[in-house]
C-alpha cells in the first residue's frame, strides 16, 4: 500500500539520498585513496577523484599481505564459525524456549553473560585454555580425586583454535530465543496433537519458520568472524599456513613509536581487500533475508 | 566443516613436514611492522637460505607491545618462541621474569664467541643488568637526533644546527619573523623528550640511578630542568613556532619535516631512510646531535629499538639453531651491516661501525650524517644517570606522562600540574610493581 | 516471555544444551574464572609468584580519578553512540518501508558498513578525519585549527562515536525493517482508513508495534559499544588525547596487556562485568515489561 503525498515522497527521497551518500562516503574515500601514490595521497585536500595507481597499490598490497593464502584460510575460518553457530544456537535456544524444566532460567543467563566480557580482557588465559584444550577438565577430574589422563589438545596454530572458542558466545541464541518466542504457541500446540515430538516439531516447523533468521545469523556471523582480529594475530604464529585476511592489517596499521609514517594507499589498499568479502557476502546474502522477509509479506 | 578443516590441516602438515625434515627449527617472534617488519622477516630468511641445518620460524606479531604480550600469554602456556624481539621499555619484564636465558651465559654455554666490550656502552647499559652483564643481543638500535632543513635556517643566516636549547628557542623565533610557518614539530613521546633529554643533559628522571639500583626507585622528572623544557615547548607552540605533528594527526613528526611543512623535529635515527624516500624533492636537510642545555656538559643519549631475548624451557637442539641465528643477525657483515643497510638503525659494535665505515658507507650522499647516531651515543663516558632506565611497568609510565602532557597542551592544566601528576601516578606503578615482584631484586 | 506449550523430554532438552554449554565453560567461564582469581591477588606477568591481596586491587581501582573518568567516557559513548544509531536507523526503516521507487536500494546497501572489521573501519576513519590528511583536512584549511581530535578530546570523542554509530546503523536497520515489515498491512490500512496519516501512523502504530525490537537493539548496542569499541579506540586515538577516548574495555586492555598488571585488568573486567550485567538486567525487568509483543 503505497499512497502518494508529494512533499512526503520528496522529503523521504532527499532523507534517503543524503543518508545513502553519507553512508557510502567512508567507502569512497578508502577507494580513492588507495587508488593515488603516496605523495598524492597526502596531499589537503585530498583529491575525491580515484587516481591511476589501484591496481599497482592493489597488487602490491595483495603480495605483502600474502592474500592468495589467507583469504582461504579466513573463509575456511568464517563458514566454520557461522556453520557451527547456527547449529549450536538454534539447538541451545530451542531447549531454553521450548522445554519446560527449572535450570532453563540459569542456563539462558549462563549464555547471555558470555556477551558481556569480551575476548580482548580475558585473553591471556582464554589462550592458557586453547593451548591445552582439556586442562579445566583435568584439573576438575582432580578435584574429585580422580587421575583420569586426558591427552593434551593443542589448538595454537589450527582452524579449530580458530573457530571453536569463536563459537563460544551468545549472539546466536539471544537471536534464536528472540524468534522462537514470537512464534505462536498454536503451532507448538498442533503439532503436539499430532503426535510429532520435540526432533520432529524442530526439524519440520521450526527450523523452516527461521530461514530468513537463519540467513540474516548467517551474515552476522560471518561477517563477525572474518573481523576478528586480535584473537587470530595471538593464537596463529605459523602465519605462513593459517594466518587469516584481517590479521593482515596489521602489516599496514601505521607504527608505534618508531615506526614508518603511515602509508595511506597501501594500507586503504589492503582494507579494501580485508573488506571485500564480507561485503560481498553481506550484498548476497541479505538480499536473501530481506527478500525472504518480503515474501512472508501479507 | 570440520572434517574439511581436518583434511586441510593434514594437507598443510603434510606439506611443510615433507620439504625441510631434516633440519632443526625453532621459533622467532619480532615486533616491528611494516617495512621494518619486511625487513627482519628478509633476515630470517636470508639466514635460513645461509646454512641447511637450521630453519628459523619467523612470526612478525603486529607490534613491540604485542610482541611482548604475546610471548607473555605463550610462556605461561608453555608456547613461548625460543627467541624473541624485545622492545625498551619490557627490559625489566623481562630481566624479572624467571623466563628467560641470559645472553652473557647463553653465549657461553653455546659457544657464541661474543666480545661484549666491543658494544657501544651507551648500548651495552641499557640491557645489561646493574652488574653489567648482557641479558639481552641488542639487535635494532637507534638513538635520537636533531632533523633540520638547511634552506630554512639558510634564511636566518645560519649554516649550523642550533647546540643548545636556548639557541635553538632563538632560531625558533628568527624563523617565524622569516618567515616559516612552523620551525619545529613535536609529539609527547616520552622517549624523546623526557628520556633522552634527561640523559643527554645528565639529569636524573629517577631516584636511585633511574631503576638500575632496584625497585624501590621514586621518580624525580618534576623537580628537574625537565619541566622547564616542557614549558619552553608549550610557549613555542602557543606562539605558532612549534607545532604537534602524530600519528594521530594524520601526519606524524617525520612526513611533516619530510614534506617540507616543519622545518625542524627530533626523532630516531632510524627514521633517516624514512626521510629519504619519502622527502619532497630538493629538500635540503641534514641531521644533528639533539640540543642541550648547557653546550659544555652533553652526555651520551641512549639507545631505542629493541634486542633479542633467548627464552628457557627449549631443548638443545632448539638453542643450537638459534645460537646459529643469533650469531648470524649479530655478526657485523651478516647482522650489523645488513640492519644498516636496509633501515636507518645503527651499528651496535665498534666492529660494526669500522666495517661500514671502511666500506665507505658514510660516504654515500643519502647516509651521510648517519655516524652523528654514533657521535652522539658516544659523547661521553656512560654516567649513572646516562646508562639507561629501568623501572618496572615503564610502558605505564610512558602513557602517564604522555596524557598528562596532552591535557596541558590542550590547556586543561598547567605544565607544572601535568608533569607532578604524571610523576605521582608513576610513583603509584612504581610501587604497584614492586609489591607484585615482593621478595624479587633487579639482577 | 514463557511458552504455554512445551515439550518435557529433559534427556533432550540437555542434549540440545549441551554443546553451548560445554563451549561456554571451556572457552568463557574457566578462563573468566582464573581472571578473578587474580582480581584478589597480585598477578606477575610471567606467572610465578601470586599473591592474595583482597580487595586491594579493587581499592586501587576505585580509588582511581582517571578510572572514574573511563566510566563516564563510556557510558557517555554507548548512550550518544547507540542513541545516534538507533535514531537514524528507525528514521532510515520508517521510510525505507513506505517503499517509494528506489526503496530496494536502500535495503541493500545501508548495512554494508557493519560488514566491516573494527580495525578497517578504525583505519579508514583515521584517515578520513585526520586534521593533516584525508578528507576532512580540507576544513582546518579554511578554519585552521578547527578540527584535531589528536589534540582536541572533544573532537577525538566525537570521531570514535561517528565511527561506532556508523558502524551500528546498518545493522539495526535491518532489524528495524524487518519488524516493520513483519507488521500486518491491516493495522496500517486500518489506520488510514480511520485517517490517520503517515506520519502520524508512523508514531502512533508502527513504532509502539516494533518496541520488541527495540529493546533487543538496545540491549545488544549498548553492550556493542561497551564491550567491541575496542578495536576503533585501539586504532584511532590509542584512548588520546589526554584520555578524553580511554572507555573501560580500553583501559583495561592497556593496565592489563600493555602494563602487564593483569591485576588490576581483572578488577575492573569484573566491574565492567557487573556493570553490564546490572545495565542488561534494568533494560529486562523495566523495558521487556513494557514492550508490546505480539
Amino acid at each position: 500500500m503505497v499512497e502518494r503525498n508529494p512533499i512526503l515522497d520528496t522529503f523521504t527521497h532527499a532523507l534517503l539520498i543524503i543518508s545513502l551518500i553519507a553512508l557510502l562516503i567512508p567507502f569512497w574515500i578508502v577507494f580513492v585513496a588507495a587508488s593515488h601514490d603516496f605523495h598524492t595521497v597526502n596531499q589537503v585536500p585530498m583529491p575525491l577523484w580515484p587516481g591511476s595507481h589501484f591496481f599497482e597499490n592493489i597488487s602490491t598490497a595483495w603480495v605483502q599481505g600474502n592474500f592468495s593464502r589467507v583469504m582461504l584460510n579466513s573463509m575456511i575460518v568464517a563458514v566454520g564459525v557461522t556453520g557451527g553457530k547456527i547449529l549450536i544456537a538454534s539447538l541451545s535456544a530451542f531447549s531454553i524456549v521450548y522445554f519446560n524444566y527449572r535450570l532453563r532460567t540459569l542456563m539462558f543467563w549462563l549464555i547471555f553473560i558470555t556477551l558481556m566480557l569480551p575476548l580482548e580482557v580475558r585473553i591471556v588465559p582464554t589462550y592458557a585454555v586453547a593451548a591445552d584444550v582439556l586442562r579445566p577438565y583435568r584439573e576438575i577430574l582432580n578435584l574429585f580425586g580422580l587421575s583420569i589422563g586426558l591427552p593434551e589438545w593443542n589448538m595454537l596454530n589450527s582452524y579449530s583454535g580458530l573457530i571453536l572458542p569463536l563459537i563460544a558466545t551468545a549472539t546466536g541464541t539471544f537471536l534464536y530465543r528472540q524468534f522462537f518466542l514470537t512464534v505462536p504457541d498454536e503451532l507448538t500446540e498442533a503439532a503436539k496433537m499430532d503426535g510429532s515430538g520435540p526432533i520432529r516439531f524442530f526439524l519440520e516447523v521450526l527450523l523452516p519458520l527461521s530461514k530468513t533468521n537463519m540467513a540474516a545469523l548467517a551474515t552476522i556471523m560471518f561477517v563477525w568472524s572474518w573481523n576478528q582480529y586480535l584473537w587470530p594475530l595471538l593464537i596463529i604464529t605459523d602465519q605462513a599456513h593459517y594466518a587469516t585476511a584481517t590479521m593482515q592489517l596489521q602489516k599496514v596499521v601505521p607504527g608505534p613509536v618508531f615506526g614508518d609514517p603511515p602509508i595511506w594507499n597501501i594500507a586503504m589498499a589492503s582494507n579494501l581487500i580485508v573488506l571485500t568479502p564480507p561485503v560481498l557476502v553481506t550484498i548476497l546474502l541479505q538480499r536473501w533475508f530481506v527478500r525472504g522477509l518480503i515474501s512472508t509479506d501479507k | 566443516m570440520k572434517r574439511l578443516a581436518l583434511l586441510a590441516m593434514a594437507a598443510t602438515a603434510f606439506a611443510t613436514g615433507a620439504s625441510a625434515a631434516e633440519r632443526t627449527k625453532f621459533e622467532f617472534w619480532y615486533g616491528l611492522t611494516g617495512d621494518l617488519g619486511e625487513v627482519v622477516a628478509n633476515h630470517c630468511k636470508l639466514f635460513n637460505e645461509s646454512q641447511d641445518k637450521y630453519e628459523a620460524i619467523c612470526t612478525g606479531q603486529g607490534g613491540y607491545d604485542k610482541a611482548e604480550q604475546n610471548t607473555i600469554a605463550a610462556f605461561r602456556a608453555k608456547q613461548h618462541p625460543t627467541v624473541v624481539q624485545i622492545y625498551d621499555a619490557g627490559t625489566v619484564n623481562f630481566m624479572l621474569s624467571g623466563a628467560i636465558y641470559p645472553a652473557n651465559k647463553f653465549a657461553k654455554d653455546y659457544n657464541l664467541d661474543i666480545d661484549w666490550s666491543k658494544y657501544f656502552p651507551g648500548i651495552a647499559n641499557y640491557y645489561a643488568t646493574s652488574k653489567g652483564e648482557m641479558w639481552s643481543f641488542p639487535y635494532n638500535s637507534s638513538t635520537a637526533v636533531l632533523y633540520w632543513n638547511k634552506d630554512a635556517w639558510a634564511k636566518i643566516g645560519k649554516d649550523k644546527a642550533p647546540a643548545t636549547w636556548a639557541e635553538f628557542g632563538e632560531d625558533l623565533k628568527a624563523l617565524k619573523a622569516a618567515g616559516v610557518d612552523c620551525g619545529f614539530a613535536f609529539d609527547f613521546d616520552s622517549w624523546m623528550n623526557l628520556e633522552q633529554f634527561s640523559a643527554i643533559n645528565g639529569i636524573p628522571l629517577a631516584t636511585l640511578e633511574n631503576g638500575y639500583g632496584g625497585l624501590g626507585a621514586e621518580i624525580a622528572f618534576n623537580k628537574t630542568a625537565f619541566v622547564d623544557h616542557m614549558k619552553d615547548f608549550k610557549a613555542w607552540m602557543d606562539a605558532g613556532y612549534a607545532r604537534i605533528q602524530t600519528n594521530q594527526t594524520g601526519k606524524n613528526l617525520i612526513q611533516s619535516f619530510a614534506d617540507g611543512t616543519c622545518a625542524s623535529t627530533t626523532s630516531s635515527i632510524a627514521n633517516h631512510g624514512t626521510v629519504h624516500n619519502t622527502q619532497v624533492a630538493g629538500l635540503n636537510w641534514d641531521v644533528a646531535k639533539l640540543p642541550v642545555i648547557d653546550a659544555s656538559k652533553r652526555t651520551n643519549s641512549i639507545v631505542g629499538g629493541a634486542s633479542l631475548w633467548v627464552m628457557e624451557g627449549k631443548s638443545k637442539e632448539e638453542y643450537e639453531a638459534a645460537a646459529a641465528f643469533l650469531k648470524y643477525v649479530t655478526a657485523p657483515d651478516t647482522g650489523e651491516k645488513y640492519i644498516a643497510e636496509n633501515t636507518g638503525y645503527i651499528p651496535v659494535t665498534t666492529a660494526g661501525f669500522e666495517l661500514l665505515k671502511s666500506e665507505g658507507f658514510y660516504n654515500d650522499p643519502k647516509r651521510s650524517g648517519r655516524e652523528t647516531a654514533i657521535e652522539s651515543l658516544t659523547a661521553s663516558d656512560v654516567t649513572p644517570l646516562s646508562r639507561g632506565i629501568r623501572l618496572g611497568n615503564f610502558t605505564s609510565i610512558r602513557a602517564e606522562v604522555r596524557s598528562e602532557l596532552e591535557a596541558a597542551f590542550a590547556g586543561q592544566k598547567t605544565v607544572e600540574q601535568a608533569i607532578d601528576a604524571a610523576a605521582d601516578r608513576s610513583n603509584q606503578i612504581l610501587r604497584r610493581y614492586e609489591q607484585t615482584f615482593k621478595g624479587k631484586t633487579l639482577p | 516471555m514463557e511458552k504455554r506449550a512445551t515439550f518435557s523430554n529433559l534427556w533432550l532438552a540437555a542434549a540440545f544444551i549441551a554443546p553451548q554449554m560445554l563451549l561456554i565453560f571451556t572457552f568463557f567461564y574457566w578462563p573468566t574464572g582464573e581472571a578473578l582469581y587474580w582480581a584478589v591477588s597480585l598477578e606477575a606477568p610471567f606467572g610465578g609468584s601470586n599473591e592474595w591481596v583482597g580487595w586491594l586491587n579493587f581499592q586501587t581501582v576505585f580509588s582511581d580519578p582517571k578510572y572514574w573518568d573511563s566510566v563516564r567516557v563510556s557510558l557517555l559513548f554507548a548512550l550518544s553512540s547507540t542513541a545516534l544509531s538507533l535514531g537514524i536507523a528507525v528514521l532510515l526503516a520508517l521510510f525505507v518501508d513506505r517503499r517509494l521507487a528506489g526503496h530496494q536500494v536502500y535495503k541493500f546497501t545501508f548495512f554494508l558498513p557493519y560488514a566491516l572489521a573494527a580495525p578497517a573501519v578504525g583505519l579508514a576513519f583515521r584517515f578520513i578525519f585526520s586534521p593533516d590528511a584525508g578528507f576532512v583536512s580540507a576544513v582546518n584549511r579554511i578554519w585552521p585549527g578547527l578540527w584535531n581530535p589528536a589534540f582536541n578530546g572533544n573532537d577525538a570523542f566525537i570521531m570514535i562515536v561517528l565511527a561506532q554509530a556508523w558502524m551500528m546503523v546498518g545493522y539495526n536497520f535491518i532489524f528495524f525493517l524487518a519488524a516493520l515489515q513483519s507488521i500486518p498491512r491491516t493495522v496500517s490500512e486500518a489506520g488510514a482508513m480511520d485517517g490517520a496519516g503517515v506520519l502520524r501512523r508512523m508514531w502512533d502504530i508502527q513504532l509502539p508495534l516494533i518496541t520488541p525490537t527495540l529493546f533487543f537493539l538496545i540491549v545488544i548496542n549498548i553492550t556493542d559499544s561497551f564491550v567491541n569499541s575496542f578495536g576503533i579506540v585501539d586504532i584511532t586515538t590509542g584512548g588520546g588525547p589526554a584520555r578524553a577516548t580511554e572507555v573501560m574495555v580500553y583501559k583495561i586492555y592497556f593496565d592489563g596487556f600493555r602494563g602487564k598488571d593483569y591485576s588490576l585488568a581483572a578488577a575492573q573486567s569484573i566491574v565492567l562485568m557487573l556493570l553490564i550485567i546490572a545495565l542488561t538486567f534494568i533494560q529486562f525487568r523495566f523495558i521487556e515489561r513494557r514492550v508490546h509483543y505480539s
